[in-house]
């Protein structure tokens, strides 16, 4: 941390930790648990390098991953941040036309 | 147009509407003793009953506000179904003869609490209590600062605006649990652990990231459907590599498909590797029947004979299903989840029997029940 100065509240709490020797190991997770689970690869590529054990069609997979933040998934996330985004589109396979993409709201 | 008009135009626009839906069965039909049925749940949030006799709809209810996960658990008395929803924030309790409400539970505790519950959601033996282990975040005006998850020990007698009874330390990264016949909650997570839920007293029960078993990788879980099986078992299935010998060369190592059968009436469980990696499962159950029979579902149906590791047969379906269940005889199989149908196979021939299309949306990642009244 030599040469890194903490400007904001966060930094600060990092630094400060780090003082503190408040840091815990980082153990790989072989568990899901939320937005941050196992190592799965996502939906471009299945477990064995190919696709053929990926959902068919990908729209059975839709709310199976924005459900839960299923976060390899390039959807959005249902739990907390975009609950209504499936709101015309309860019916995946049918409705997904209705489904739009979603942008962070300016702060 | 007055306002009276208006309100009567409403109600006619009201009126239309549910008609145009598919119909919705009556929600007031009671069960009948001695029947089995399937549970399942979806969008844009219904509870569904299928009749598992004659595999057609039998009643469907509305639930109170938003749908996700649907993670279902019926009493032991099978008068109510219990589902985690809300997007993961709340618990409902249904009365299934009448569809009314009679549990309602807020997972967070402070207004500036946001807690989820990742498909935790259980009860005790004699249904009197629920259990859900939440994962709390403090969102401060400048920052969020992450929790200690717990467990939350809920009265179902509680009414519409249960609050815990009692709350414990859990360990991080949970999903499932289920709760013994001696009142014990095994709860899965990195490892399996075994929860003491009048003291909070957490031990590991099944290691998995802990395991030893000599010349394996530490295993992979991605389980999330807390099924009531007809066995009265807790199960999931792991993935793990075996290695050739100690220099543990990946390249060169047998990947292998497991099961974790935890018998909840006595707390034993089973841990077996069943089949190597061909393909997805992302559930899978052993039959009723013969134990040694296991199926798995995800992009196939697929049957394996568990002491031969030897895969019988598989079937081809219609789309992705995400959570199989099996009826109390074993010869049926319910497959579940993802669209808005219940596809149902022959468990010896795994020939499709039946398909139940459901009034509503996706059931997404729905945990479908069996169980009979």
């Amino acid at each position: 941390m030599k040469h890194l100065k903490p400007i904001n509240h966060k930094a600060q709490q990092l630094e400060q930790a780090a003082a503190e020797d408040r840091l815990e190991d980082v153990v790989a997770m072989s568990s899901i648990a939320g937005c941050t689970a196992t190592t799965d690869p996502g939906w471009e590529v299945d477990v064995f390098g190919g696709v053929s054990s990926l959902c068919q069609p990908m729209e059975s997979d839709l709310y199976g991953c924005s459900d839960p933040c299923w976060w390899p998934a390039q959807v959005p996330d249902m739990m907390s941040t975009y609950p209504d985004w499936n709101k015309a589109a309860n019916n995946s396979s049918e409705d997904w036309r209705h489904l739009g993409t979603v942008f962070p709201k300016d702060k | 147009m007055s306002v009276k008009t208006i309100f009567k135009l409403a109600g006619l626009a009201m009126a239309f509407g549910t008609c145009a839906q598919p119909t919705l069965a009556a929600s007031d039909l009671a069960l009948q003793k001695g029947h089995e049925y399937l549970a399942v749940t979806n969008y844009p949030n219904n509870l569904h009953i299928i009749d598992a006799e004659n595999d057609s709809l039998y009643k469907s209810c509305r639930l109170p506000d938003a749908f996700g996960p649907g993670t279902i658990q019926i009493s032991p008395d099978k008068t109510r179904a219990y589902v985690l929803n809300n997007h993961y924030g709340d618990i409902y309790g249904v009365e299934l003869d009448s569809c009314n409400v009679v549990f309602h539970a807020t997972l967070s505790q402070q207004p500036t609490e946001r807690a989820r519950a990742i498909f935790s959601i259980g009860l005790s033996p004699d249904g009197k209590e629920l259990y859900s282990i939440v994962n709390p975040t403090r969102m401060n005006r400048d920052n969020y600062v992450v929790e200690t998850p717990r467990l939350q020990v809920y009265s179902t007698s509680a009414g519409l605006n249960a609050k815990p009874e009692r709350s414990f330390p859990a360990p991080r990264q949970t999903t499932m649990l289920q709760a013994a016949d001696d009142g014990s909650l095994f709860v899965v997570g990195a490892d399996v652990y075994k929860m003491d839920p009048h003291s909070g007293k957490t031990e590991v029960n099944i290691p998995l990231r802990n395991w030893t078993r000599p010349l394996y990788s530490p295993p992979d879980v991605l389980y999330v459907w807390p099924q009531q099986r007809p066995q009265h078992t807790f199960n999931l299935l792991y993935t793990a590599a075996r290695f050739k010998d100690e220099k543990m060369n990946p390249e060169t190592a047998d990947n292998v498909y497991g099961f974790i059968d935890i018998n909840l009436a006595n707390g034993k469980s089973e841990l077996v590797d069943f089949a190597p990696i061909t393909e997805v499962y992302f559930t899978g159950a052993r039959s009723p029947k013969d134990s040694n029979l296991m199926y798995g579902v995800l992009n196939r149906l697929a049957k394996y004979d568990i002491k031969e590791k030897k895969l019988l047969q598989s079937a081809s379906l219609d789309h992705s299903y995400y959570c199989l269940t099996i009826n109390k005889a074993g010869n049926k199989l319910y497959l579940s989840g993802t669209f808005n149908d219940v596809a149902i196979f022959d468990a010896d021939s795994l020939k499709k029997i039946g398909n139940v299309k459901l009034p509503g949306g996706d059931m997404a990642i729905t945990t479908a029940q069996i169980f009979t009244r």
